[in-house]
């Protein structure tokens, strides 16, 4: 060993140090924290730790015949080396490009714009082992455990008993070559045969009361390779929350019913999704859950039944991580099932989904985040505090409980405007067909249209003195005619009825109170941004939300539709531990009121049950927002 | 004593601020006819009581939602408070007991704090139970009380299964009471079924029912 030193420069961070001669770069890189990615951990397996030789060309090991092919395969440019085996013998400046470094970045772009720094949970290393024999005959998992402090000075790992089961064929049929997943750095959970290190997937999974959608993720990257969604196969069981533990309340196997229904339905997500991508599902490593407060408990077998009574109290809060074998789900034996944790009662994982996917705590800005559903959660705050409600909208924006309400499917009228001098609408339906029924965008814009052109008043009640045979009593209770008998795919008229506007005003008033409460809460009078959580969010004219008062006075651009936040913070959880450590934090940290005790609730939400709001000055730009529209 | 035109000026005043939901109105009109020495049960039954009922009417054609009954509520109970203590005690006629409450593990009170009030300007004596009851204290309070309605609600799936346990337990030991049931997830075959005396789905029905019902138990009473 030459007792000589030389210095290593790292562009582009600037970064130095001074090593022994003969030192390779990736070890000097690591000793300074300089972030190189080498995923087979200098076997000459992957290729990734690229590095441009700036200036000291000549102060290196020479080039081998491995290196070589490595560089070859990812086309390297000129005067790029493989940092794991180049040693330098002099002075030496190092460029590492862009897709050499690790702890990447990724910027998320869909609805929710966000970035995280890529760190999941599971881990793969590749290993080559030494052969064991009469003179070495170490242990295999011992041997295992000393490559992996000796290649990747990881240390303090236990293993996952069926792995174990299976590891020593699985080393012995790979030639002592193989790939190790490591859970959290502290457990063994895959020993696969080759080099696997580049191949790692994990499925987010969002399971809501409707629609249950899995997104198959590449852990490295924290690309999406394949989306698979399906109605939630317990809504035979019941199509609202309540309905459902109410059925695990009533019968003895109503749980393990469910909960079997919603497992066999992950099963065949996880199937499809791995069929799409190409890949087996035993090579998905984890899986990240979120859901309601109900699904939650009925996905782990936990008796839902305490949260739906009185003082509402959910098992646990915190995140919890259960083998998926434990739960019969078909992603690697020994992989685990990572379910974000709870706020309060009915506040959720989807919604603490939501908050680390649009992140309000950590804006200046005063934010409500809303997801607009049959139960809503709203949560408004910014980086000094937040506070969380969850409203009992009830399903009628989501077209139940109304007289033509239907689901947003072929025919459902999407989209109304009526025309205030003729009170004639024009209305557009999905795929342009005949119209058979109103989806809740629909709702919303007749509801705001009603409202606007007069001849809904705004606590609600029909015109019945405007001349035009649109509007009409049908025993006792008016309505009006959205579209003719003739130009229906049904045969009858399509209406909205006295009645449709009520359960529009009781669905939107506590939506709208639930606002207003946060607000007083944190004495508020206004908001800066509004964020619309949820699938439908996409599909609501927000002119029409703020026309009804559906959403507190903000300008029109300040509210933004971010689509399924939830399912982008389990997709954020799968690639993040960060991420997971602030979901605790956050869930926590929300203050969650109980709007039903509440002692202005009852007031505030008859006030919000008007359009927009029975007390004005809480809509100062109503008449902007009006003129708007026309 | 106050003189006729004075009296029907105050009534009209207090009928008023209740139907146009104004406690401000309620509160000074109230206040004048203590000044000016009205008997206070004529300024409640005359004044208050004849605006909710002109609300109840109003409600029930539809004219009226939630909103409205609730804040004219409001505007009732503001005068309820300055008048009450005013009444004599000999003169309070009461048409009966009701015994109300939404059942335990449900805190969902809006619906229950309606028809409480309708029983009240019908003259009834309320017990109200609050909300998150205990089941057995429904059939408590009912004999301790001799109550001639017990009403009870529900707002979800699973609270509503202690509805016809309460009802079992009150047929069992008060079988003369009347039981109004009530709440969105209770339906009407599920009344029925557990042998409840009135039913409604929801705030709105709720009203009518308890109108209907103090009607028919006023009949049942005057023969």
């Amino acid at each position: 060993m030459s007792s000589k030193t030389h210095k290593i420069i790292f562009q582009p961070e600037g970064k130095r140090g001074e090593f022994p001669e003969g030192t390779t770069i990736l070890d000097a890189a690591r000793e300074v924290g300089v972030d190189i990615e080498a995923i087979c951990g200098g076997k000459l397996t992957c290729g990734k730790c690229q590095v441009i030789i700036e200036q000291g060309m000549e102060n290196l090991s020479p080039i081998k015949e491995d290196e070589q092919r490595l560089l070859d395969k990812r086309k390297a440019g000129k005067n790029y080396r493989l940092a794991c085996v180049t040693k330098f013998y002099g002075d030496v400046v190092v460029y590492v490009p862009e897709e050499s470094r690790g702890g990447e970045q990724i910027i998320l772009k869909e609805g929710v714009e966000l970035s995280v720094a890529i760190n999941p949970a599971v881990k793969k290393y590749y290993l080559e082992l030494s052969k064991p024999h009469l003179k070495d005959d170490l242990g295999d998992l011992e041997r295992i455990l000393a490559a992996l402090k000796e290649d990747y000075g990881i240390d303090n790992v236990e293993i996952d008993y069926e792995v174990l089961k299976k590891m020593p064929d699985v080393l012995r049929s790979a030639d002592w070559k193989v790939t190790v997943s490591i859970w959290n750095d502290r457990e063994i959970i895959d020993v696969e045969p080759g080099y696997r290190a580049e191949n790692a997937y994990g499925l987010a999974v969002d399971i809501g009361t409707t629609t249950v959608v899995g997104y198959l993720t590449d852990l490295r990257t924290g690309e999406v390779l394949a989306i698979d969604s399906m109605m939630n196969p317990q809504v035979t069981y019941g199509e609202d929350v309540m309905s459902r533990i109410t059925y695990a309340m009533q019968y003895d196997d109503g749980l393990e019913k469910l909960s079997q229904k919603i497992i066999d339905g992950l099963n065949k997500i996880l199937e499809n999704v791995c069929n799409q991508a190409g890949i087996s599902t035993e090579e998905v490593s984890e899986m990240t859950v979120v859901g309601n407060t109900g699904m939650h408990h009925i996905f782990l077998k936990i008796n839902p039944q305490h949260i739906a009574i009185a003082p509402y109290v959910p098992a646990l809060h915190r995140s919890h991580d259960v083998k998926a074998r434990d739960l019969g789900l078909n992603i690697t034996r020994g992989g685990y099932v990572h379910v974000l944790p709870i706020e309060a009662g009915w506040v959720g994982a989807d919604n603490v989904a939501v908050l680390i996917a649009t992140e309000p705590y950590k804006q200046d800005e005063m934010c409500l985040v809303i997801d607009i559903g049959t139960n809503g959660e709203i949560v408004l705050g910014n980086k000094e505090k937040l506070v969380s409600c969850s409203a009992a909208a009830g399903p009628a924006l989501e077209g139940a409980h109304i007289k033509y309400g239907m689901r947003a499917a072929t025919g459902a009228i999407e989209k109304i405007r009526i025309d205030p001098e003729t009170l004639e609408p024009e209305y557009k339906t999905i795929g342009d067909a005949p119209p058979r029924g109103i989806c809740g965008s629909g709702i919303i814009d007749a509801a705001a249209e009603l409202y606007r052109t007069g001849i809904v008043k705004k606590n609600g009640r029909f015109n019945l003195d405007l001349d035009t045979p649109r509007i009409r009593e049908v025993d006792g209770t008016p309505e009006y005619v959205i579209a003719w008998a003739d130009e229906t795919s049904i045969g009858h008229d399509i209406v909205m009825t006295q009645k449709d506007i009520r359960e529009i005003q009781l669905a939107k008033g506590a939506m709208c109170a639930g606002a207003q409460i946060l607000m007083k809460e944190l004495s508020v009078d206004s908001v800066d941004r509004v964020i619309v959580a949820g699938a439908f969010g996409n599909y609501i004219d927000k002119i029409s939300a703020l026309i009804i008062g559906l959403v507190p006075d903000v300008p029109i651009d300040r509210i933004e539709s971010v689509g399924n936040a939830a399912g982008v913070g389990a997709r954020i959880a799968l690639i993040s531990r960060e991420k997971r450590e602030e979901a605790n934090e956050i869930a926590r940290k929300v203050d969650h009121i109980k709007l039903a005790v509440h002692p202005d609730f009852e007031k505030e939400f008859s006030m919000a049950m008007y359009f927009p709001h029975m007390d004005r000055k809480r809509y100062p730009r109503h008449e902007e927002v009006l003129k708007m529209r026309s | 004593m106050v003189s006729e035109e004075k009296r029907r000026e105050i009534l009209e005043k207090l009928k008023n601020g209740v139907i146009e939901f104004d406690e401000d109105l309620v509160r000074e009109a109230a206040n004048e006819a203590l000044e000016v020495g009205m008997d206070a049960l004529d300024a409640i039954m005359n004044g208050l009581v004849v605006g909710m009922e002109k609300v109840g009417e109003l409600f029930d054609k539809g004219e009226y939602f939630v909103p409205e009954v609730l804040m004219s509520a409001d505007a009732l109970y503001a005068g309820l408070d300055i008048l009450k203590p005013h009444v004599r005690k000999e003169d309070i006629k009461v048409s009966g007991q009701v015994v109300i409450g939404v059942v335990e593990g449900d805190v969902h009170d809006i619906g229950k704090n309606l028809v409480k009030m309708m029983f009240e300007v019908a003259g009834f004596e309320i017990i109200d139970l609050g909300k998150d009851v205990p089941l057995e204290k429904f059939v408590e309070e009912s004999l301790n009380s001799n109550a001639d309605i017990v009403a009870l609600s529900a707002m979800m799936t699973t609270t509503m299964l202690g509805i016809p346990k309460v009802i079992e337990m009150i047929r069992e030991r008060n079988p003369k009471a009347k039981i109004l049931i009530g709440g969105a997830p209770v339906s009407k075959d599920a009344a029925e079924k557990w042998g409840a005396d009135g039913w409604a789905p929801d705030a709105t029905n709720a009203v009518k029912e308890a109108i209907e019902m103090v009607k028919s138990l006023k009949k049942e009473v005057m023969g």
